[in-house]
């Protein structure tokens, strides 16, 4: 199949297995080409031997070309040469640096009473974006169905969102604190500015794409106005809202960032400001390679659970659907000599 | 969830009696610099228990501390004495009632290889936030140079990005504080600090400021927390403790202590017997937090930071630590 | 369709006005059942790029209880605008649409309506998706599941109540689509085509199906098709549009008796509505199709033909 037809044929499921470990495999061998390699790259210069330069200092960095003329120039004067090696510059980590900031910020005990461990401030940092994101969802969802589905609403409502929805979350920081002091509550308002207005337009976006004929159908059966809204846009954009809302969630870990320095710093995005802040760049991306865990492997879950939930969308069953698929479809041959499973794709 | 709890905390508050309210804890604002992170030696030592007061340290990044302080979350925040001017014309005001230190060194003016004094920054670039600190170290130094602001082009940087743009050889020299001012004359090879807070004593002043409403009505737990100050400051001057204490400092700005040990050079911390004396004379000058603060403030009207002077005399009050030095 | 091949055999053929005595009894009848269905004077204009375009003009027509009847027209005669307008999902620019009597407006229930798309409920099952209209009527229970359960068996697709549509083949959706629309007992079953989307064999199954079910079933059918031998197999009377704007070119009574089936399409009846069907659908008036100036692109003796 794939030979004669390469562009967007579904590959057997080993291949696709193999190709999705592949993915992260991949990255991580560029990784350490470049970090353990020592002639790839490598631009800086890690002194271990001064000899007598008053600025230079052992384990001080200096771009290659710096450190080359400084050698000539200490030739010339036939005075010691320093001495060094090829290094990456400071913001450029190995993945065993990373590995181990990564594990011994799992392992360290905090030092002062009253701190937390990092998978603590994570918690702290997954409770501001659950609560975030679950009260704008509960606001926006509702609201955007309704301007999908009626023109007024989405006319009264639209433009005004719309205007909002420019205005940088980050700015309202001070505001939200003096409205709801220093602790979580500012953060999560301030996911809540940053997700709501988003998720009005989209999820109205959504449910203005349902096909008009489902609407007209359930009108033909009796289906009065409230029975429209309930029993056929919300059911048939539900997927989709779904998709949309996973889509959001991962925003919302983006307005963290500078949600968690609103008000008392806390959670794991402040660390990593405050790592950064130190040049401590193997913490910066161990917390940063542990947020794209939590994130993917969240986004990971929801679509599993989708799949499931969403059963009557997906094109593939599961395994114990295919099963009385097939059985059935056999069946079918025999009682009526119609072609089964036919693609619904020709209309 | 939290609302409903501090919903529920407003309401018995007003309901219960004044008593009820006073026992609520001092909540106090800092932020990472080595004169406010010594705070958390007290807070960790229980020192302030101690002497009968509750204290709630809170953890901030230094703007959004003053922006608390300003929308009334907080009783204290820890700011430079100029700062707290600016906080002040933003509306919130504010009385200093103890100096922690003055900057020693932190703040630096950072040049590139080949430039040597301020002198030699006649006709070049300078990298620097407009309007903070470090602009004004830069003036004072052009000054004493025989300079003005019009012999250098101040090139607008924040001060987060300063290492990278003097490494970027866009500008000749930078204005910075500490961490960012070390990793900038790392991340140069060769380059040099050419004037810094230690050359002006007393340009920057850190300072524990309070609400005037706090500071009216619980002014004796205010008394009691700065009680403590000198036994925080003899902790870190003791060769014994010192380590002990930049450990509990290191851990607060979430750093290796080593690491950490390098900005206390750049910080001269005040016993209260020293802030006392800078807080009550009359001179002017560096030399007393009046004469500072004035300089400050003339330098923040000039530069658009506010629009009108501040009244300096209120802005601190020496009296609560004049009444610790006596008990003493 | 050659044109050529009709008049060889015309002067062979009937009129297709002829009709049997059984077949003209049969009519005679059916003129006695009450009118069901009645259009007058509707016409509907849209206003287009260029200007109003008038799609439909002046249909007035009548149908009688379990009549069977189909449309058919050249694309662009209104014949899906109509059947909108029937079914109340567009509203007419003038005249007016009355069942049993009363006008209507609006979608309902009295008048169920198969699509050619299907627009099965993806999200439902075969079961749920004929109960729907049941419940919009305010019904439940085991009773309504009982009733949507005999909709299915009608239809064949007992078996499969709880697959979803998405799991079904487009014939056997579209009977799930009929079941559906016939479950709240409308009046007039409106159909748009609804075979059009289906290949030949499995077409010729549910014309069977269908005139099966419409035996069976107290109910009146509308049929929109641009296939003149499905109008013919499947209808009592046959209107014909003609385009720009739309309106009634004949209202043809079908010669051919009932029970119909497929053997019928060589009898001469069939055969002579066939070639009326043509001549107004395709008119020979018409210039014939100008030769393509092919240039030849074979070697020279490589014929086909």
């Amino acid at each position: 199949m794939s030979r004669w037809r390469p562009f967007r044929s579904e590959l057997p499921p080993g291949r696709r297995r193999l190709l999705g470990i592949a993915a992260f495999l991949l990255p991580l061998l560029v990784w350490s080409l470049f970090s353990y390699v020592p002639w790839l790259w490598h631009p800086m210069i890690k002194v271990t031997e001064p000899a007598g330069v008053t600025w230079l200092r052992v384990d001080q960095l200096v771009p290659r070309e710096d450190f080359a003329k400084l050698v000539e120039e200490r030739r010339a004067a036939d005075l010691a040469i320093p001495e060094g090696k090829r290094a990456n510059p400071i913001f450029f980590q190995p993945p065993h640096a990373v590995a181990r900031a990564l594990y011994t910020a799992f392992t360290t005990k905090p030092v002062l009473r009253g701190d937390k461990w990092l998978h603590e401030s994570l918690a702290t940092s997954i409770k501001t974006i659950f609560w975030g994101f679950t009260i704008s969802s509960l606001i926006g969802v509702p609201l955007g169905i309704l301007c999908g589905a009626f023109a007024s609403a989405s006319r009264l409502t639209e433009p005004f969102v719309d205007f909002v929805r420019y205005m940088p979350a980050p700015a309202f920081g001070a505001l939200m604190v003096a409205i709801f002091g220093i602790h979580l509550e500012p953060k999560i308002a301030i996911i809540v500015i940053g997700t709501f207005f988003q998720q009005v337009l989209v999820v109205a976006n959504t449910v203005r794409r349902v096909d008009a004929g489902l609407l007209e159908a359930a009108a033909t059966l009796g289906a009065k106005r409230r029975h429209l809204v309930l029993r056929v846009l919300l059911p048939a954009s539900l997927p989709d809202l779904y998709n949309d809302l996973r889509i959001l969630l991962g925003w919302a870990w983006t307005y963290l960032v500078v949600a968690e320095v609103v008000g008392v710093s806390s959670g794991i995005t402040f660390f990593i400001n405050q790592q950064a802040k130190y040049r401590n760049f193997d913490n910066v991306y161990a917390a940063i390679i542990l947020i794209g865990i939590i994130g993917f492997t969240t986004d990971q879950v929801l679509g599993w659970l989708g799949r499931r939930l969403f059963a009557w969308k997906n094109p593939r069953p599961s395994r114990f659907r295919a099963f009385f698929g097939r059985l059935f479809a056999g069946r079918e041959v025999l009682l009526f000599p119609d072609r089964p499973h036919r693609p619904a794709g020709g209309l | 969830m939290r609302f409903l709890r501090s919903a529920l905390a407003a309401l018995t508050a007003t309901g219960l009696a004044a008593s009820a309210l006073l026992a609520a804890p001092l909540r106090v604002a800092y932020s990472d610099w080595p004169g406010w992170t010594a705070l958390a030696i007290a807070d960790q030592k229980g020192w302030w228990k101690e002497a009968g007061v509750d204290v709630q340290l809170l953890w901030f990044e230094y703007g959004p501390s003053m922006e608390a302080f300003t929308a009334g979350q907080v009783d204290a925040v820890t700011v430079t004495n100029g700062d707290g001017l600016v906080t002040a014309a933003g509306g919130a005001k504010n009385v200093a009632i103890m100096l922690t230190d003055y900057s020693n060194g932190n703040d630096m003016i950072v040049a590139r290889p080949g430039i040597n004094s301020i002198a030699d920054l006649k006709g070049r670039k300078v990298g620097i936030e407009i309007g903070f600190v470090t602009h004004l170290l830069l003036l004072n130094g052009l000054q004493k140079a025989g300079l003005t602001e019009a012999d250098v082009e101040l090139v607008p940087t924040p001060t987060n990005q300063t290492p990278q743009v003097l490494a970027s050889r866009q500008v000749d020299a930078i204005g910075a504080w500490q961490p960012n001012s070390g990793e900038a004359l790392k991340a140069v090879p060769g380059s040099k600090a050419i004037y810094t807070s230690a050359n002006q004593p007393g340009l920057i002043y850190d300072a524990v400021v309070v609400t005037p409403q706090s500071l009216a009505t619980r002014r004796a737990d205010w008394v009691k927390f700065i009680s403590v100050w000198d036994r925080v400051v003899a902790h870190l001057a003791n060769p014994d403790t010192r380590e002990d204490g930049i450990r509990i400092m290191a851990a607060r700005a979430g750093v290796d202590p080593k690491e950490y040990a390098a900005f206390l050079d750049g910080t001269r911390f005040l016993t209260l017997a020293e802030g006392h004396k800078i807080m009550s004379s009359t001179e002017e000058g560096f030399g007393s937090l009046a004469g500072s603060s004035r300089i400050a403030d003339a330098f923040s009207v000039k530069n658009g930071v506010y629009a009108t002077p501040q009244d300096i005399p209120s802005s601190f009050d020496a009296s609560l630590v004049a009444e610790v030095l006596k008990k003493e | 369709m050659s044109s050529v091949a009709n008049s060889s055999s015309a002067s062979s053929l009937p009129d297709y006005r002829a009709q049997s005595p059984a077949v003209a009894a049969r009519f005679a009848r059916l003129r006695e059942r009450p009118v069901v269905l009645e259009l007058e004077h509707l016409g509907r204009r849209f206003v287009g790029d260029s200007g109003p375009v008038e799609a439909l003009r002046d249909i007035s027509f009548r149908v009688h209880r379990r009549e069977f009847v189909c449309v058919i027209g050249p694309s662009g005669c209104g014949k899906s605008t109509l059947i909108r307008m029937l079914a109340g999902l567009d509203e007419p620019s003038s005249g007016r649409v009355l069942l049993d009597g009363r006008p209507v407006s609006g979608p309902g229930p009295d008048r169920g309506m198969v699509f050619q798309g299907y627009t099965l409920f993806p999200w439902l099952t075969v079961l749920k998706n004929v109960l729907f209209g049941l419940q919009m009527q305010g019904r439940s229970g085991a009773s309504a599941e009982a009733e949507a359960r005999q909709w299915l068996e009608l239809v064949g697709l007992a078996k499969f109540a709880d697959h979803y549509p998405n799991q079904l083949s487009g014939g056997m959706r579209q009977r799930v689509a009929i079941a559906r629309a016939l479950a709240p007992n409308p009046r007039v079953l409106l159909m748009d085509e609804p075979f059009g989307a289906l290949d030949a064999q499995t077409r010729a199954q549910m014309q069977t199906h269908l005139l099966e079910i419409w035996r069976n079933v107290d109910v009146t059918i509308l049929f929109i098709t641009h296939d003149l031998d499905e109008a013919i197999l499947l209808a009592d009377r046959i209107l014909v549009l003609k385009a720009h704007p739309g309106e009634i070119h004949e209202v043809i009574e079908v010669p051919v008796p009932r029970p119909r089936s497929f053997a019928q399409q060589q009898s001469p009846e069939f055969q002579a509505t066939r070639r009326r069907l043509d001549e107004l659908i395709h008119p020979a008036a018409a210039a014939p199709a100008e030769p393509l100036p092919i240039i030849r692109l074979t070697q020279a003796g490589d014929d086909v033909e």
